[in-house]
């Protein structure tokens, strides 16, 4: 965001198909994709890393490299193990010179679906069953249970990963003719589906809420149901509490739905209702919720996005001022209570 | 704990080095409490417990993995420690894991508290990108790593020579707030890349699909049966809209094309 990326690279023209050894190489640097995870831009830092030995072969001009190096350092986040997915693609496309905001456009696209597709793949399946059987061999005693682990795992993430980047960086290559002569609009498109992505994230990682923030709003009288046991001798006192008149077994208020009942002990089993005073308590982020769910995460996105399209702010006093609101809102030295849920 | 030697100190320090890193980088296989769980027992000398209580936290850990970014308590710190303790203590692995709990929860701290205070490097890494400087990334990339791996192995080093009341004191030097607040902000950093994404996407026609994936979304979270396939969907959709318009736009253009060609619409009929 340091300067103002432009939408054409100055060398249009195609540069060489990228050779094997650079390929393997980025799907080598690809395992190091979280090194520099932050929340601001997430996995951006390693996904810049992971491409470069491409970027530096593919950009000759180093207006046009520092170019390409900015825009893929905006905020990227996927699925670790699928990430040589996006990175065959991306490839392609710098490779063939596309304009910026169509690179980016795919880049976003890619990135997302990815996420729960990673996930379903390797978290809900793989781990879970390899590392079922292993732990228990583990539990066992056998040495081969981490090894074996270590030995699945890492076969299905090699091969996965070496796959994904030459499948789709041939997907990309062999596609981009038809991408060039419609463009403009398969920017457009592109956009379209980044776009649409980025709504969805808002909401799928839009975890902020203020569930914590509960206002004070008097109090209201509770019926309080009471059960003892009590010992025969003692049965008026309650008889008292829960009849008006013992003799008609006629109610006080409140206590209609008071039992006595004669145990097989000789004792007696009495339920009667005490009024409480309870707190009620406005849930403002219940209220949201009935506005429309996800509302803060929607409003902080505008907010920010309002700031730094309009007032010039950078990604830096956007980090501090969540920080400040996120230290405000927790309440600090317990001032107010934390309204973070 | 006195019974151990420098050697071991420090090779405990070195197994989570790596391990701290590999939770993210390298192999992220390396760091699952199955494998660390005999390491470090071969390093203290009973690889015998390490296996059953690396084996036991693994199967805890299974239903707790990092799903769509979530931070879960952390499994190189719970995973290191619980073995930590089952040995030095004599805890049974069981006991061993609910010892360790409270480590793996700073742990879960300690991520979040790093992954927020690595969001203002990006900027230096900005200012790489726009001198084309491939070296200066690279650096960023690799500090980090090492920052994270030295972060966690001190503190693992400092728990294991100190003993496990020592990670209770350190839990409570920290106030409730600090804590609550970071977390909040933590969550909401994502948002600027968002920001970000939207500045640099955007055109005023666009807004309306950035508003339906939004809308989508809340539909489809609401029926909270799909799990990790929701996204999956939404990109489907999401694909739909992007490729309809793509035909139509081709289309417009080309039939807008022949008028212009003086083609006229006599021959389109």
């Amino acid at each position: 965001m340091a300067y103002d990326i432009p939408n054409n690279y100055k060398n249009e023209t195609p540069s060489q198909q990228l050779d094997k050894k650079t390929l393997n190489k980025m799907v080598m640097r690809s395992f190091n994709l979280q090194a520099s995870f932050n929340y601001e831009r997430m996995q951006a830092g390693g996904w810049l890393y992971s491409i470069l030995p491409g970027l530096e072969k593919i950009h000759t001009d180093k207006d046009d490299l520092s170019a390409s190096m900015s825009h893929n350092l905006e905020f990227f986040n996927t699925h670790p193990f699928l990430v040589t997915f996006v990175m065959g693609i991306v490839l392609s496309l710098e490779q063939n010179k596309v304009n910026i905001p169509t690179i980016r456009a795919v880049r976003v696209a890619a990135m997302g679906p990815l996420g729960g597709i990673g996930d379903a793949l390797f978290w809900f399946t793989l781990v879970p069953i390899t590392a079922g059987i292993t732990s228990q061999m583990a539990l066992d005693g056998s040495i081969m249970g981490p090894i074996l682990f270590l030995l699945i795992f890492n076969l299905a993430q090699f091969a996965i990963r070496f796959w994904l980047m030459y499948w789709s960086y041939d997907l990309g290559t062999s596609a981009i003719d038809v991408l060039t002569e419609n463009a403009a609009e398969f920017t457009r498109a592109a956009s379209i589906l980044g776009v649409f992505v980025v709504g969805a994230l808002t909401v799928t990682f839009g975890a902020t809420n203020i569930a914590g923030l509960q206002i004070p709003n008097g109090v209201t009288e509770a019926a309080l149901p009471i059960t003892e046991t009590v010992a025969p001798e003692n049965v008026s006192t309650y008889e008292d509490i829960i009849y008006e008149d013992p003799a008609t077994e006629e109610f006080n208020p409140g206590q209609e739905e008071a039992v006595i009942t004669e145990l097989p002990s000789g004792n007696y089993e009495v339920t009667y209702f005490e009024v409480v005073e309870e707190d009620v308590f406005i849930d403002v982020q219940e209220i949201l919720d009935g506005i429309l769910p996800k509302l803060i995460p929607l409003a902080i996105t505008m907010l920010l996005y309002y700031l730094m399209a309009f007032k010039g702010w950078t990604p830096i006093n956007a980090i501090l001022l969540l920080l400040i609101l996120g230290l405000v809102g927790a309440g600090p030295f317990g001032l107010w209570p934390n309204i973070w849920g | 704990m006195d019974q151990y030697n420098i050697l071991q100190i420090v090779l405990v320090f070195v197994v989570t080095f790596i391990a701290a890193i590999d939770q993210f980088s390298l192999l992220e296989s390396l760091y699952q409490p199955i494998v660390t769980g005999p390491v470090i027992g071969l390093i203290l000398g009973d690889v015998q417990t390490g296996l059953v209580v690396g084996g036991t936290y693994q199967l805890m850990t299974i239903g707790n993995m990092p799903v769509g970014g979530a931070q879960p308590p952390n499994a190189v710190m719970g995973g290191i420690m619980a073995t930590v303790l089952a040995i030095s203590l004599g805890l049974s692995p069981s006991e061993a894991v609910g010892a360790a709990i409270p480590f793996a929860i700073l742990g879960q701290y300690g991520i979040t508290l790093l992954f927020t205070a690595m969001s203002p490097i990006m900027s230096k890494a900005d200012t790489y990108a726009q001198e084309a400087n491939p070296k200066g990334i690279d650096r960023i990339n690799y500090t980090a790593m090492i920052i994270l791996g030295s972060i966690f192995g001190v503190i693992v080093t400092l728990f294991f020579i100190g003993g496990a009341s020592f990670g209770e004191q350190l839990l409570a030097i920290i106030p409730a707030w600090v804590m609550n607040g970071l977390d909040a902000a933590g969550g909401m950093m994502r948002f600027v890349g968002f920001a970000i994404l939207l500045r640099v996407m955007i055109s005023r026609e666009l807004w309306s699909f950035y508003f339906l994936g939004f809308a989508l979304a809340i539909i489809i979270e609401a029926t909270g049966s799909l799990g990790s396939s929701a996204i999956l969907i939404l990109a489907i959709i999401g694909f739909g809209f992007a490729f309809w318009d793509y035909q139509i736009q081709t289309r417009v253009r080309l039939s807008s094309g022949n008028i212009s060609d003086g083609g006229g619409e006599e021959d389109g009929i």
